[in-house]
């Protein structure tokens, strides 16, 4: 975890620096500042929270020298192997898209369907 | 039928990744076999000029967006849980939606071809307003643009999945730096997309509200600005090529270091030059704008040339590690070799046209063409052909034949050098990219027909890797676990691997767990 933190740290200040540099070279053509700034917020966004995540982290993955016996039959948590939810939330995100562009009533109908979907899905994620 | 519409596991979807792409790949590859049909000799009429934009629009998207950036998605799609000897990806549900998405979105951009006024037709950068003028570009590039937006999400979202199993799933003993290469590159590749993909999303929503709610972001009559498309176009556009090269660097990275029977020279110098890579890609976006005149060009140019540097260094880490090696040359490692033959052209080419003063002389000619089909057609796909040879067996459980994989081999990297490397003598005589004829003027008639023989030769060697493909599966001869004696984790369970990867993990003390063993 320790890696983690240090790669989006490394990488935000990174983010940081050339959006000052280019500031400065470049300080009269706004769009290309402003999407740096943006990459760098973005950056320092995830590093503080790897930050905060990596207190409470205690991963076996961290640990070298982690024996298997001490970690045998710990809880993973139970990954499904089928699920049609996914295909149908995918199936109502292009027909809202596509009812946005050419017809306002496959929209509302697509995106109540999606919206239905995504519930359904996340009340299945909560079961197993 | 239903097993795999409704599929969560990792593997399944893995696999529904990698054959849509190699289906999208053989559609793509015939829509360049069409371009080298109609380029094949001067003022020819096969195609007309729309027609002709439609196809290398297709072509270009096709290949970019739907093959060799998702087919490195979908690899590590199956292997990176395996790699790391996790049982699945970390969300399932949420890894079924992305494939699903991009397969939708996929289909949505071929669509097009069925639509009044034909396909999209403004290429694959589909810059605005040209892409805006609803009357040369009807509803093939409105549902261009509905598709990639649905493909750019579906990368969005299997990236921080990928990032996620990554950091959090790895077995006991798997640290950060004992991951292969592979999954290395895959975390470089996801943080790249979280910051490239949303101003690509961005960027073709706010097109289509300007096609259809009345906006005007790239109208200069209504105060709108076209220089603001290229800006967010590009900032997503530079990355992505790195997006499209990161997990093939991985995949050569793994084919090199076992059949070189040595482990990775270098190890912690190719992950840093990976995120050197990732980070310094997001700094050089405007190169592709240089003649606009309207970007820092020298900012840029410094940038762009600094990348050089952490490529350099994965070559000589490739070199060392295959030093003093017992190399054998299976399919895999020649494509690998032929890989960074052709990318060290794509490579150099591509410093070259880092510079300004040559970029303003090269900008929108052939010779860029030549610079960017050998980075990804000859580096990347080079990469595809010799991962698919590699982990077969794996996934399949049978393994290719290796002496068709060695004509196939032979096949596309003489018939891609034939096809790409008149291209740059091209550029120099001046024949500029994107256009459906030329006049029989200078080499260029002689230099075309080199080129469309040289990709009748590719689409030959295509053809056989898909014959060799069918024969694998017909024959049927199932394989150990282990046949290529490879050092990561994936070999150490069965062929293919059982539902939640390991039956039992195995202990994992260093960078190469199979051959502790």
């Amino acid at each position: 975890m320790k890696t983690f933190v240090g790669l989006f740290a490394a990488s935000a200040l990174f983010g940081i620096a050339l959006a000052v540099a280019y500031w400065f070279v470049a300080h009269e053509e706004a769009t290309g500042a402003a999407l740096l700034g943006c990459m760098a917020a973005a950056l320092v966004f995830t590093a503080g929270y790897a930050v905060v995540a990596e207190r409470s982290a205690d991963l076996d993955g961290d640990d070298p020298n982690e024996p298997l016996e001490r970690v045998a039959g710990e809880e993973l948590g139970i990954f499904t192997t089928r699920s049609a939810w996914p295909i149908l939330v995918a199936s109502c995100s292009l027909l809202t898209l596509a009812g946005t562009l050419w017809s306002p009533a496959l929209a509302v109908a697509a995106g109540i369907a999606l919206i239905l979907c995504c519930w359904r899905l996340g009340a299945e994620s909560a079961r197993v | 039928m239903i097993e795999w519409l409704t599929a969560t596991n990792h593997k399944k979807i893995g696999i529904l990744y990698i054959v849509s792409t190699l289906a999208f790949f053989v559609v793509a590859s015939l829509l360049a076999g069409l371009i080298r049909a109609q380029l094949a000799r001067p003022e020819n009429t096969l195609l007309d000029a729309h027609q002709y934009n439609q196809v290398f629009t297709l072509h270009g998207t096709a290949m970019i967006f739907l093959v060799i950036a998702p087919f490195g998605i979908g690899l590590a799609n199956y292997l990176v849980p395996l790699q790391i000897g996790a049982p699945d990806m970390a969300f399932p549900r949420l890894n079924a939606i992305g494939v699903w998405l991009f397969i939708l979105g996929g289909l949505t951009v071929f669509a097009g071809l069925a639509a009044y006024g034909g396909a999209a037709a403004a290429g694959w950068t589909a810059y605005a307003p040209l892409s805006e003028l609803t009357e040369g570009t009807g509803a093939g590039q409105d549902l261009w643009f509905v598709g990639l937006l649905l493909v750019s999400v579906s990368t969005i979202l299997t990236s921080i999945n990928l990032l996620v199993t990554i950091f959090l799933f790895r077995a006991p003993g798997m640290t950060m730096w004992r991951i292969p290469i592979f999954t290395w590159e895959i975390a470089a590749t996801a943080v790249l997309v979280l910051m490239a993909f949303p101003p690509l999303a961005a960027v073709f929503a706010m097109v289509l509200i300007d096609r259809h709610l009345g906006g005007h972001f790239f109208d200069p009559a209504y105060g709108g600005n076209p220089i603001l498309y290229q800006h967010l176009f590009w900032f997503f556009g530079h990355p992505e090529v790195y997006v499209m090269i990161l997990p093939y660097f991985g995949i050569v990275t793994e084919i090199v270091a076992t059949f070189s029977r040595k482990p990775v020279f270098g190890y912690v110098g190719m992950v840093l030059s990976a995120f050197a890579i990732a980070g310094l890609s997001l700094g050089v976006w405007a190169h592709h704008m240089f003649t606009t005149g309207a970007v820092s060009n020298p900012f840029f140019a410094a940038v762009s040339f600094l990348i050089a540097i952490p490529t350099g260094v994965k070559f000589v880490n490739w070199i060392g590690t295959m030093w003093k090696g017992s190399i054998e040359l299976s399919t895999a490692m020649l494509f690998c070799i032929g890989f960074m033959l052709n990318f060290l052209i794509g490579g150099i080419t591509g410093v070259m046209i880092a510079s300004p003063p040559i970029d303003y002389a090269a900008h929108d000619t052939y010779f860029i063409v030549q610079h960017f089909h050998y980075t990804i057609g000859g580096g990347s796909m080079f990469a595809l052909f010799g991962a698919l040879f590699f982990w077969f067996p794996k996934i399949f459980g049978v393994r290719l034949d290796e002496r068709m994989g060695k004509w196939t081999f032979a096949l596309l990297f003489a018939g891609f050098n034939a096809t790409f490397l008149p291209m740059a003598f091209m550029g120099l005589e001046g024949m500029a990219r994107r256009v459906y004829t030329y006049p029989p003027i200078g080499h260029l008639a002689l230099l075309n027909g080199i080129a469309s023989f040289g990709a009748l030769v590719m689409g030959v060697g295509t053809a056989l890797f898909f014959i060799n493909v069918v024969a694998a599966v017909r024959r049927r001869v199932p394989v150990p676990p282990n046949p290529w004696d490879g050092y990561s984790l994936e070999w150490l369970t069965a062929s293919p691997p059982p539902e939640f990867n390991f039956h039992e993990l195995p202990p994992i003390r260093s960078r190469i767990p199979a051959w502790d063993r």
